[in-house]
């Protein structure tokens, strides 16, 4: 496909860089498009109400009219599942964005300026490195208290430091090339180097990086509402679905393993269309 | 660079590093509430005042942070973690209790990791954009995309209710009699003590939580080593040994492999981070009595000393294994001291 816009082009380009791209790009746009649907038309488009009880009858398998069968309480599982998309995109696009946001800045300046700086944030990254994400996740947010909003504060306070380590990186490569030493040399300054010329060059590689980073974001997040930290009952949320349902693995089995397949899927999704577009880059550099 | 002064300034740095953890841990302690006091303590705060002065006096709640961060340091280098309420004993005693038992499982997952994870690396490089190396690809996508508790879950479904070859949780059958406590390890206790039937059963329901962490994190490995054999095998000894006439087969194993498995150390980190977050569900689904079902009974009685030492107890975990592991690179590739 030809598009006039060179940048329209080159995101063209990279989208349908292999196979891994372009699946990837189907199931994460028909993702984020049904995340978007759902949170614009409501409960209404969704073929039950999520928290209506006695839909259909208990503990159906999954049929026609229920796709993924219903539950104890007589609750569509298959709507359930759809209505907790938006939330799961939601936290993991405001997770991701914000740390790449942070740590582009941060990571970016810290490998241009190098010093004292390059030295503080790279420690302040080895010590969050040294707890596992979701065991720290777990410490703030019980502290904070329960809650949707409480556990991405708990997630975006640990979540940015890759981020930074590689702006960091990609930042002192570009850092060296000939067009930042021609911005120098034309008196140029320091600020407007790094906003114009050193961030847009190391901002591809860090995307594909949160492409598959989305994914990570999707299993923590699961996780932590799995151990119950996230939205409470009735509200359908995936890992607090699994968590919910795993009582009924012998007499039906469906009930914990969709939502927790779905989770699986997503993660596949993004880290599919960012493996891909990692790949790209790479070939792009090697020439 | 020698490799002791790389081991020294390595040390120097993992101190560093869990003192930064400290300060984390210390920081949230003391965030949990205006009054420290209400959330170690619950309701026994206001009931006993004299309770609540005693532990204020303890700790050294009345005096300025900088001073109760020194307190907390030495209380934490004579191994004082706090009270756990919820468990009736110090944290300390606690995670000792449960400690072994998450050991346990982490070396047999890791020995599942190996044990799965390499001989498919090898496999992939071997045929390379075959028919095995895609099978292999989408084997490990679906592990390592897979959340912990799906693992878990499906094991259980395969092995213990459609097969019934395992039993579905705890550390040992109804009925049989733990070992005596001599090293806290069952699987090593019962064989000290000659049972062999406790060691076959405490081994049989160690075997399903291993196998979910193994299966969620085994694709690291495959998809190093693969990628690592296909690097060394463009190098230009591989060439030189062609040159001379060697077979396919001894350059392959002998040669590429040998210098191929170097890069797995560098997933050290990473594999330790991923077992101690998938103990949280794999001992929670398995009911097995490690540290993490109790880290997790911990949050839902909100005993905020036992999470927080918890905490601790991992980041000195994974520091450790950093460390090691790091060590060992430098031992064996002595390119990386340069750096």
């Amino acid at each position: 496909m030809k598009v006039k816009n060179p940048r329209t082009q080159y995101v063209i380009e990279l989208l349908t860089y292999n196979n891994e791209t372009k699946l990837g790009f189907l199931l994460v746009s028909t993702i984020v498009a049904s995340a978007i649907i759902i949170a614009l038309a409501g409960v209404s488009i969704l073929p039950y109400d999520p928290i209506e009880q006695d839909v259909g009858p208990s503990l159906a398998g999954p049929s026609l009219q229920h796709l993924f069968g219903t539950d104890i309480l007589g609750r569509d599982v298959f709507s359930r599942i759809l209505y907790a998309t938006p939330n799961d995109v939601f936290v993991s696009f405001v997770v991701v964005g914000v740390s790449l946001l942070v740590g582009a800045l941060l990571g970016a300046t810290a490998g241009y300026r190098g010093g004292l700086l390059d030295e503080a944030l790279m420690r302040c990254t080895d010590i969050i490195f040294a707890i596992p994400a979701l065991v720290l996740a777990i410490s703030i947010a019980v502290i904070l208290g329960t809650g949707v909003i409480h556990m991405m504060y708990a997630l975006l306070i640990i979540w940015w430091p890759p981020y930074a380590r590689l702006a960091r990186g990609e930042a002192l490569r570009v850092s060296h090339q000939n067009f930042i030493e021609a911005a120098k040399a034309s008196g140029i300054g320091s600020l407007r180097i790094l906003m114009r010329h050193v961030l847009p060059n190391i901002l591809t590689p860090m995307v594909a990086y949160a492409t598959i980073d989305i994914g990570s974001v999707v299993i923590i997040y699961a996780g932590l509402s799995y151990l119950g930290l996230s939205i409470r009952p009735p509200w359908p949320e995936w890992g607090a679905m699994v968590s919910a349902y795993q009582d009924y693995l012998v007499s039906a089995p469906w009930l914990p393993l969709f939502p927790a397949l779905v989770i699986g899927i997503v993660v596949v999704a993004f880290s599919s269309l960012g493996d891909g577009l990692r790949d790209a880059v790479e070939a792009a550099r090697i020439g | 660079m020698g490799l002791l002064s790389f081991v020294l300034r390595r040390l120097g740095l993992a101190v560093f590093v869990l003192l930064g953890v400290t300060i984390i841990t210390f920081a949230l302690s003391r965030s949990i509430s205006a009054n420290p006091l209400v959330a170690w303590l619950g309701r026994a705060a206001s009931m006993y005042p004299d309770l609540a002065a005693a532990y204020a006096q303890k700790y050294h709640l009345n005096e300025p942070l900088y001073v109760q961060f020194y307190y907390y340091l030495v209380g934490l280098l004579q191994g004082d973690l706090g009270y756990s309420v919820f468990k009736g004993r110090p944290v300390i005693v606690a995670i000792r209790e449960t400690l072994p038992f998450t050991l346990q499982i982490a070396f047999f997952a890791i020995l599942f990791t190996l044990v799965i994870g390499i001989p498919l690396g090898v496999v992939a490089a071997k045929y390379h954009r075959r028919l095995a190396d895609y099978g292999i690809r989408a084997f490990y996508l679906a592990g390592v995309s897979s959340p912990a508790f799906l693992l878990a879950l499906f094991l259980l479904i395969v092995l213990t209710y459609t097969f019934r070859l395992l039993p579905s949780g705890g550390a040992l059958s109804p009925g049989v009699p733990a070992p005596k406590p001599i090293t806290g390890f069952i699987i090593i206790d019962s064989l000290l003590e000659g049972n062999l039937s406790t060691f076959v059963d405490a081994l049989a329901h160690l075997v399903m939580p291993s196998l979910a962490l193994a299966l969620g994190v085994f694709g690291y490995v495959t998809r190093v080593l693969r990628a690592s054999i296909l690097e060394v095998m463009r190098t230009n000894y591989i060439r030189t040994a062609r040159a001379k006439g060697l077979d396919e087969n001894t350059i392959f194993f002998k040669h590429a492999l040998r210098n191929a498995m170097i890069s797995v150390v560098t997933l050290a980190s990473l594999l330790t981070t991923w077992l101690v977050t998938g103990t949280l569900f794999a001992e929670t689904i398995f009911t097995y009595p490690g540290v993490g079902q109790y880290m997790v009974q911990a949050l839902s009685s909100l005993d905020y000393p036992s999470i927080l030492g918890i905490t601790l107890v991992f980041a000195a975990i994974i520091v450790a294994s950093n460390l090691a592991a790091d060590i060992l690179y430098a031992v064996v590739d002595p390119e990386i001291r340069l750096k």
